[in-house]
């Protein structure tokens, strides 16, 4: 008898639930339409390929031929190979432009803050970099720095700066220095904008009360500026860290990730894998360590632009 | 004032007159670095060859337009690629962010949170990652090699930035449009389609403007999912042409000449859309 009731009671629970679940489906049922789109996005090419890329791992996988089941072969294999770890050290360094694309960044903006003419067309220039595909100015900066014919070294040695050019193309840390500068020339007008935006939304009135308490500069830097800022730099530094750590374009064209494995950093390594040999296995067990490398930024991220958005709610 | 680095001249202080210097010198600086590479170039896509081990200056001797017609000549039908490409990733991320970032942005419903940060978390994947899945996945399905198939692929780029940022300017707009559209007979429907998409237009502006920049610009898929036989766009015909120490003879001149033609598109759009763009970075 006891047992009737209960199982009666979960029943018409059981469908109040079900009834509760479909009326929240009713209730919402426009903003599920309007997301829609964005969900199948989403499964279709987020998710199915990042977990089709880990099952890809235990095979030999030639592109376009039968792959063969290898178990973790491949990450053996690339744990026992010199190269990654030259590879692996490379995409410590070049994650140093990410900090020089700040620090550019910040003088930029706060200089342009600074001045009351000009402000468009100056910022106008700066987004030209950003705006050109990342492979033209990878080649521009290819010819500027070509050793033998390129102004930059020919004048250098013509006023007598350096007594003879150097070819850096053969030097893995002058290799390196190169791809870091191009990369920073090209990206940080992007931390400009973030920067230069949240610079805009900070209260004239919070200036003049530094004023008033007799701050100086740099006082008002630190105190006020800064503080305001720390949210947009945290997470324009997450984005740049990682979207810098993915492109390929202009190391290819530059170096093509020599000499040797000097420069290929995680992304050119997975890309000489890919396209150079098509292993896709290899390739994306190497791209799995650079997700594992980034993963921590996204959560400083999500804290940083939850902390933003609370901010500008209250 | 005592500190011993501003003398007080009236009310200009010599600290002030210093950092008004230097906010000049900086930025002056900074404009010259991002501006004298392209005049070089500009200088050089009109130097003829043989007149390329001489000593660099901004103004070539003999000018010649000879780079220019033979840089257009040899882009041209992948100028076209990279036109419909682009494009059409544009439109595509339109109907799939807009409402999206609408829904995400006004209105209310189970599980909008998580659906937010699985965006987000997409945001801030490292991409190139799965290259490897969608190339494979692109040669089973026919995808490989046609212009939808790159279509498609940039949707990966576009996206989650663009929810990103188009949330942003739907949450700016007064709370309650809606409400009052519907007080005036307005479905949801129509007061999403006829009041909110007007008052967003900006934003839409600027995310079209970065869903065509990234379809014109991108190397990664574009030289991935193309081969020689398929609609290979502008900027992987780059690749390669310094040679990788091949030990063929470079024609900087044309090479100058096509990086100038591939980036005009999009510098001139950038020039359009501008206004718009500048209020699409607030963090919020």
């Amino acid at each position: 008898m006891a047992t009737e009731v209960s199982d009666a009671s979960a029943e018409t629970e059981g469908q109040s639930r079900m009834a509760s679940v479909w009326e929240t489906f009713e209730e919402n049922r426009f903003s599920y339409l309007l997301i829609m789109p964005t969900l199948v996005f989403l499964v279709l090419l987020m998710w199915i390929p990042f977990l089709r890329g880990v099952w890809m791992t235990l095979y030999e996988w030639p592109f376009g031929g039968s792959p063969t089941w290898i178990g973790l072969e491949n990450y053996a294999s690339l744990l026992e190979w010199k190269p990654f770890y030259t590879a692996f050290k490379a995409t410590l360094w070049f994650s140093l432009t990410t900090a020089f694309q700040l620090l550019v960044a910040l003088v930029a903006a706060l200089s342009v803050r600074e001045i009351s003419r000009f402000t468009k067309a100056i910022t106008g220039i700066f987004l030209l970099a950003y705006t050109v595909p990342p492979l033209v100015t990878g080649t521009i900066w290819a010819y500027l720095l070509a050793p033998d014919l390129g102004p930059f070294f020919t004048l250098l040695t013509e006023w007598g700066v350096l007594s003879e050019t150097i070819y850096w193309g053969t030097n893995g840390s002058a290799s390196m220095a190169v791809i870091t500068f191009v990369t920073t020339w090209t990206f940080w007008p992007f931390m400009f904008l973030i920067l230069s935006a949240s610079l805009q939304n900070i209260d004239e009135e919070l200036y003049e009360s530094a004023q008033i308490y007799g701050a100086n500069r740099l006082q008002t830097f630190w105190n006020v500026t800064l503080p305001h800022m720390k949210s947009a730099i945290l997470v324009a530094v997450s984005i740049r860290l990682i979207w810098n750590l993915t492109k390929v374009s202009q190391v290819l064209q530059l170096t093509n990730g020599g000499p040797g494995y000097d420069t290929s950093v995680l992304a050119v390594l997975l890309y000489r894998f890919a396209y150079g040999r098509g292993q896709m296995g290899v390739a994306y067990t190497v791209g799995l360590v650079l997700f594992v490398v980034t993963i921590g930024f996204v959560f400083v991220f999500i804290r940083e632009f939850e902390k933003a958005s609370e901010e500008a709610t209250a | 004032m005592s500190t011993g680095s501003s003398l007080g001249l009236g009310d200009v202080e010599i600290g002030d007159v210093w950092t008004r210097f230097m906010t000049y010198v900086v930025l002056t600086f900074l404009v010259m670095v991002n501006l004298v590479p392209f005049l070089f170039i500009i200088s050089v896509s009109f130097t003829p060859p043989e007149a390329f081990f001489g000593d660099p200056s901004l103004v070539p001797a003999n000018p010649t337009l000879e780079a220019w017609t033979k840089g257009f000549a040899d882009l041209r039908d992948n100028l076209v690629n990279s036109a419909i490409i682009a494009t059409g990733t544009a439109v595509i991320s339109m109907a799939i962010t807009i409402p999206g970032a609408y829904a995400f942005a006004r209105k209310r419903f189970y599980g909008k949170k998580v659906g937010f940060y699985a965006i987000i978390v997409a945001m801030m994947f490292p991409y190139i990652l799965l290259v490897i899945p969608v190339m494979d996945i692109w040669n089973s399905t026919g995808l490989y090699n046609t212009i939808p198939g790159m279509w498609i692929a940039y949707q990966i780029f576009v996206t989650p930035f663009a929810i990103w940022i188009l949330r942003d300017f739907f949450q700016k707009l007064p709370q309650d449009l809606e409400e009052a559209a519907q007080v005036y007979g307005c479905t949801q429907f129509s007061a999403f389609v006829r009041v909110i998409l007007p008052l967003a237009a900006p934003g839409i502006v600027a995310v079209g403007f970065l869903a065509f920049l990234t379809g014109w610009n991108d190397f990664l898929f574009s030289n991935l999912l193309t081969t020689g036989v398929g609609p290979v766009p502008a900027v992987p015909v780059l690749y390669g042409t310094i040679g990788g120490g091949s030990g063929e003879r470079v024609y900087w001149g044309k090479l100058m000449a096509e990086t100038l033609i591939i980036g005009a598109p999009p510098t001139v759009l950038y020039l359009f859309a501008r206004n718009y763009l500048e209020n699409a970075f607030a963090v919020k």
